[in-house]
């Protein structure tokens, strides 16, 4: 398998005020093209930071970060952009779909942001049956359960056949059932279409259905 | 519904609405305005265009935009008639006079019978006037309920019966004869100008110099010079205009702005998730700029239908003439449309420099 992420000695220090807070102290990682890894650690450990990172929505302090052959970090800003438009797939603790498109709006705006003939009917189609949504198409987001709302923004990270799909907390907002239910259909992506999944999780039963759990504290890797 | 752009507009019609209006109030203003200054001027060169007459001949200061005196001796009328190349010369007072709610109006004396002649000027229904107390008025004036026989105001309390109506306009909508003019004006044997028909057209320049010299310290005029510059002779009316088309903009602009601005702070995080979708700067000012534009358009149409409906109410309940040119609705569509994008630009700009992981963490 191809190395499609690595990481090499990331750092990162925020400014609050006049203070330094270091978030990240020298973070390397290796992800492999189809791997579905999990990211663990308490809270303020520097996951969310790492995650940010990348998904070349921050800069490092320091280090490297290569995704599927181009180096995010000596990017310029619209070359991150560009590179996050056609690499990267996000999917958030809080859905973070737009409430004033539908499900299918959603999708076809990341398919309208991705350009390039994006618009894949069969694709879309293909991974809305995969996560039980064709009925719920023309529904808007506070139309939709939680759960719902999590896969239609799976469906929206996917779409476009991203290198890498990053997830934060994706079951963070749900109950049992639907957490249940949103990991399967990672599980299934990953099965079915080799995607490649980060997901930052604080539940180990959602981190034991991956296939590596990367521990972090402090800022280090652990 | 999969646009972003109309899905936003809907899920906030208030704030639309408003928008939609603020850029609506800035064309209909333009078009009300330029259409009243270009209606009237025109109404009056159309009106002025029926006189025959190829030389005005008056005292300098005598005659402006809104006032008028009667301080020429109408002794000049026969000297002017003995001059070489004059065919006919007829004295007429113009006098202003505040009308009703709405400003002022005119009203003219004149020797019926060589006034109509020298002007073609007919009498269409009743009689010329004859006594003090008649009028005849032209056919706009009668349609605005003046039949024959009704009564005008024009001094004050006094009353002027209508004794006829004439056609086609030409100067002033009311005439009396020059007698009862001068009596209520106490000005007996003046008048404010004489209109004087040269022989040969073609010669009415040299007949001008003719005149010039004979009764030197008056004015002589080329009747179509006066009349070509009717629109420009009224003091600063077209930088009146300038002024008010570039107020216009601002109000567009800045009603715009505001909207975006307010939109762009309520939608922060959606801004944030476009950017982790990978949506660019030029992307992101695309879609606002979208959305302004299409606010700015919808304004447009708006404004040009309030201008339609407030100029023909205004018409139907003054008199006012409104005259909406092309020119004057393209240039109120691009200070909409401009204003819009202008207003638009800033708040577009700032969007897409927002951070976007502290966007995404926006509340």
């Amino acid at each position: 398998m191809a190395t499609i992420l690595k990481a090499e000695k990331l750092e990162k220090v925020y400014r609050v005020g006049k203070v330094d807070v270091p978030a990240l102290r020298g973070v390397s990682l290796s992800v492999q093209e189809g791997e579905f890894v999990a990211v663990m650690g308490p809270s303020g450990c520097g996951k969310s930071t790492m995650l940010h990172l990348l998904g070349g929505l921050l800069t490092p302090t320091s280090g490297r970060i290569v995704i599927d052959g181009e180096d995010l970090t000596a990017a310029s800003d619209a070359k991150r952009t560009d590179i996050r438009r056609r690499k990267i797939g996000f999917v958030f603790q809080r859905f973070n779909l737009f409430p004033t498109l539908t499900a299918e709006g959603n999708l076809r705006l990341a398919e309208r942001i991705h350009g390039n003939g994006a618009d894949d009917p069969d694709r879309r189609r293909e991974i809305l049956r995969m996560l039980r949504l064709e009925d719920k198409m023309h529904h808007k987001p506070l139309e939709l359960s939680g759960g719902e709302q999590q896969r239609v923004a799976l469906a929206r990270a996917v779409v476009n056949r991203p290198a890498i799909v990053l997830a934060d907390e994706p079951t963070g907002n749900l109950d049992t059932e639907n957490s249940e239910l949103v990991l399967k259909m990672f599980r299934e992506l990953n099965d079915r279409f080799n995607q490649t999944i980060i997901m930052i999780t604080h539940n180990p039963e959602a981190a034991a259905a991956c296939q590596r759990v990367i521990q972090m504290r402090d800022g280090h890797i652990v | 519904m999969d646009s972003i752009v109309i899905s936003n507009l809907r899920q906030r019609p208030l704030r639309s609405a408003i928008s939609v209006i603020g850029v609506a109030l800035g064309v209909a203003l333009v078009m009300l305005f330029t259409g009243l200054a270009h209606g009237m001027s025109d109404d009056l060169q159309k009106r002025s265009s029926n006189v025959s007459a190829e030389i005005i001949f008056t005292r300098p200061g005598s005659m402006q935009l809104t006032s008028s005196s009667a301080n020429l001796n109408t002794k000049y009328v026969e000297l002017l008639r003995q001059v070489e190349g004059v065919e006919s010369a007829t004295p007429v007072i113009r006098y202003f006079y505040p009308s009703g709610t709405w400003g002022v109006d005119q009203v003219e004396g004149v020797e019926w019978d060589s006034f109509s002649k020298m002007n073609n000027i007919r009498i269409i229904q009743g009689h010329p006037p004859n006594g003090p107390n008649e009028v005849v008025i032209d056919e706009t004036k009668a349609k605005r309920n003046h039949p024959v026989g009704s009564t005008l105001k024009i001094f004050g309390e006094k009353l002027y019966t209508v004794a006829g109506i004439y056609a086609p306009e030409s100067g002033a909508r009311a005439k009396l004869t020059l007698a009862s003019l001068q009596d209520s004006l106490e000005a007996p044997g003046k008048c404010t100008f004489i209109y004087v028909k040269v022989k040969n057209p073609a010669d009415q320049i040299a007949v001008a110099k003719r005149i010039d010299q004979q009764f030197p310290g008056n004015k002589i005029q080329l009747t179509r010079e006066v009349f070509a510059t009717i629109e420009n002779s009224i003091p600063g009316l077209s930088i009146f205009m300038r002024v008010l088309v570039l107020l216009a903009a601002i109000v567009s602009a800045l009603v715009v702005m505001l909207a975006m601005h307010t939109t762009i702070t309520e939608r922060t995080r959606e801004i944030g998730i476009l950017k982790a979708m990978g949506a660019s700067r030029t992307y992101i000012i695309g879609e606002i700029e979208r959305e302004a534009l299409l606010i700015s358009f919808l304004g447009l149409l708006v404004g040009f239908a309030l201008a339609g409906i407030a100029g023909f109410g205004i018409h139907k309940a003054t008199g006012l003439i409104f005259e909406f040119g092309w020119k004057w609705a393209l240039t109120a569509a691009a200070i909409g449309l401009l204003g819009g994008a202008i207003g638009a630009f800033y708040p577009a700009a700032r969007a897409a420099n927002l951070d976007p992981v502290a966007a995404l963490a926006y509340e």
